[in-house]
């Protein structure tokens, strides 16, 4: 029964040693995942942020077998990862960015055919299946080069079909478009979407936010090893203190107009940064958890003043990520 | 177990592949044996024709037969070499990333290194083999008890071999310092393992020290089966320390694979030593 992959209070700490004298003593063990607990559904993209070192990877590498829990328990539609790591290695397959993973002197089919014979995948089935792959990451008419001749692109598209080679029914992907050009990592985000609505459950870190936003239904934030925060991209946005934006750009400098904003802002208790731009033309950023375009304009075109450019920046995921992740706020 | 089967094949085929793209590879299958082989026996043959060689060792009286010994131990060492060489070539897919590849999957781990080194064997010693078969049937100096010795030969070296790299393969994809090893494991190969000289003519311990490679025994039953007429009951003694040697290097195989994965998985770190 798919139930998808389940961590309860997972842990992982690595143990530490450190050069005293001539010696390398052990020292107070490392936290990388500290009581993390996350639900990889089946059918749907999962998203788990955080900044560098939070531990993302480290967590991809225990649902995926390469590293073992200290604590907590993984499971992969109900097996465990520890005690029954082979078959959980059946069913799920890992794809991250920096084209490693595959052999340099081997074409893509012979990378392609020799990972399937380690997944086991039944023979009649591995020849459709490595042709089906490779016209699906465009590799076909390169399928014959050693991989030692191809573009980065090309690479880590050979990449992505390794990682598709067992028919995973769920794929853990860390960056996995670490790297690639815009049309080459837009067509793997449009694979990536066909994939979770086949019903492959998908597990993505990234740092292009734009990409989790697009992807992911539902995202963990995750700092130190912890949990910080989760819902769907919008709700994490909408959790941030800074929110909405509003920038304006006006055609002369004008006191006035720069006082009124001032007392609005003091009024509303909203972030003002006052500054010009290119042109030498002053340039206002007004940051609320409100929208107050409204207002804002309002008060400029009240006083005669002419604008010549305005944005409103809803609120983002980076922002939620800066936020719920900077320190002092953890520590509230 | 066709898994591990076909693990073994396409570990055999793809270890093949990375390692064998130039005709040149010709050279390190023929050449650089036979240059080996002419090598020693150039080296040797001016202290056999002393009066005193020969009395200890009659071999040594007959440049034909001396050959025939010299080319025993360089095609048994050509086969043990040729793993070492494969192992150290292994350890390469920690550092390219294609190692975790490999620990991501179902894979039997011990299938694996086994086909890993079955491919060195097979690449590797076949063409310096049969030359050496042929030559030695054309200088007619084979001297066999019965036809199912050279059965009983190629077993000898066949077998602890692959256990032999199935070992290495197994402490070398860990390893930071493999380099260290090959180097250790090329002369001295040579020298403890009697591979160019008779093993009575070295010192006690150097032949204790032998005694624990498996290289040495197969080449004590390759010569006693193909050059001196020796039969099953004549070399009993040896194959039954080659099964000794071949279960071990198996079961220490499959800990060091245990242990090593074990502890990649407790430290993240895929060197272990």
């Amino acid at each position: 029964m798919s139930t998808g992959i389940v961590t309860t209070d997972l842990r992982k700490t690595f143990p530490a040693r450190r050069w005293q004298g001539w010696r390398r003593r052990h020292v107070a063990p490392v936290a990388a995942v500290d009581g993390l607990s996350l639900r990889v559904p089946p059918g749907q993209v999962t998203g788990l942020l955080g900044l560098n070192g939070a531990g993302k990877t480290t967590t991809i590498r225990i649902l995926s077998t390469l590293l073992r829990p200290t604590g907590g328990t993984v499971t992969v539609d109900g097996l465990d990862v520890v005690d029954h790591a082979r078959e959980v290695r059946r069913r799920i397959n890992v794809i991250s960015g920096g084209e490693r993973m595959v052999y340099d002197r081997l074409t893509a089919r012979e990378n392609l055919w020799y990972f399937g014979q380690l997944y086991d995948v039944p023979r009649a089935r591995l020849r459709t299946r490595v042709g089906e792959l490779l016209d699906l990451v465009g590799l076909t008419e390169a399928a014959q080069l050693p991989v030692e001749r191809y573009s980065r692109g090309m690479r880590q598209r050979l990449v992505i079909a390794r990682g598709l080679i067992n028919d995973p029914a769920y794929l853990l992907l860390d960056e996995p478009t670490l790297g690639l050009d815009a049309p080459i990592a837009h067509q793997l985000r449009a694979l990536i979407a066909q994939l979770a609505a086949d019903g492959v459950g998908v597990l993505l870190t990234s740092h292009y936010l734009a990409e989790v936003e697009q992807l992911c239904r539902h995202v963990y934030l995750i700092a130190r090893g912890s949990l910080v925060a989760q819902g769907s991209p919008a709700q994490l946005a909408g959790q941030t203190v800074r929110r909405h934006t509003v920038r304006l750009v006006l055609s002369v400098a004008d006191p006035a107009v720069t006082a009124a904003l001032r007392a609005l802002a003091a009024r509303h208790d909203a972030e003002l940064i006052v500054d010009v731009d290119d042109g030498g033309r002053p340039r206002f950023a007004l940051r609320h958890p409100e929208d107050l375009v409204g207002v804002v304009v309002t008060a400029v075109v009240q006083r005669g003043a002419t604008i010549v450019g305005l944005t409103v920046t809803p609120p983002t995921l980076e922002d939620a990520i800066l936020t719920l992740t900077d320190p002092a706020v953890m520590a509230r | 177990m066709s898994h591990a089967l076909r693990v073994v094949a396409a570990e055999a085929l793809k270890q093949h592949r990375r390692l064998f793209g130039q005709p040149l590879v010709l050279f390190s299958m023929l050449l650089w044996p036979l240059l080996t082989l002419a090598a020693t026996y150039y080296t040797v043959l001016p202290v056999m024709e002393s009066a005193t060689a020969s009395q200890r060792w009659p071999v040594a009286a007959d440049p034909r037969r001396l050959l025939a010994f010299l080319a025993a131990g360089a095609l048994a060492y050509t086969f043990f070499f040729s793993l070492v060489q494969s192992a150290w070539h292994f350890s390469f897919e920690r550092v390219s990333g294609t190692l975790e590849a490999l620990f991501l999957s179902p894979a039997n781990r011990m299938a694996l290194v086994i086909g890993n080194g079955a491919a060195a064997l097979t690449q590797n010693a076949w063409l310096f083999g049969c030359f050496a078969v042929a030559a030695a049937t054309a200088a007619d100096v084979l001297d066999v008890a019965h036809p199912g010795m050279y059965v009983v030969a190629a077993l000898a070296l066949v077998v602890p071999a692959v256990a032999w790299g199935a070992f290495l393969n197994s402490l070398l994809i860990f390893s930071r310092d493999s380099a260290f090893l090959y180097t250790l494991l090329d002369d001295p190969l040579w020298f403890v393992a009697g591979v160019r000289l008779p093993l009575f003519a070295l010192p006690v311990w150097i032949k204790a020290v032998g005694v624990a490679f498996p290289l040495t025994s197969s080449l004590v039953v390759l010569r006693g089966a193909l050059l001196d007429r020796a039969d099953l009951g004549d070399l009993a003694g040896a194959l039954g320390w080659l099964v000794v040697l071949t279960v071990g290097l198996f079961l220490a195989a499959s800990a060091l694979l245990r242990l090593g994965e074990a502890r990649v998985q407790r430290t993240g770190n895929l060197q272990v030593f």
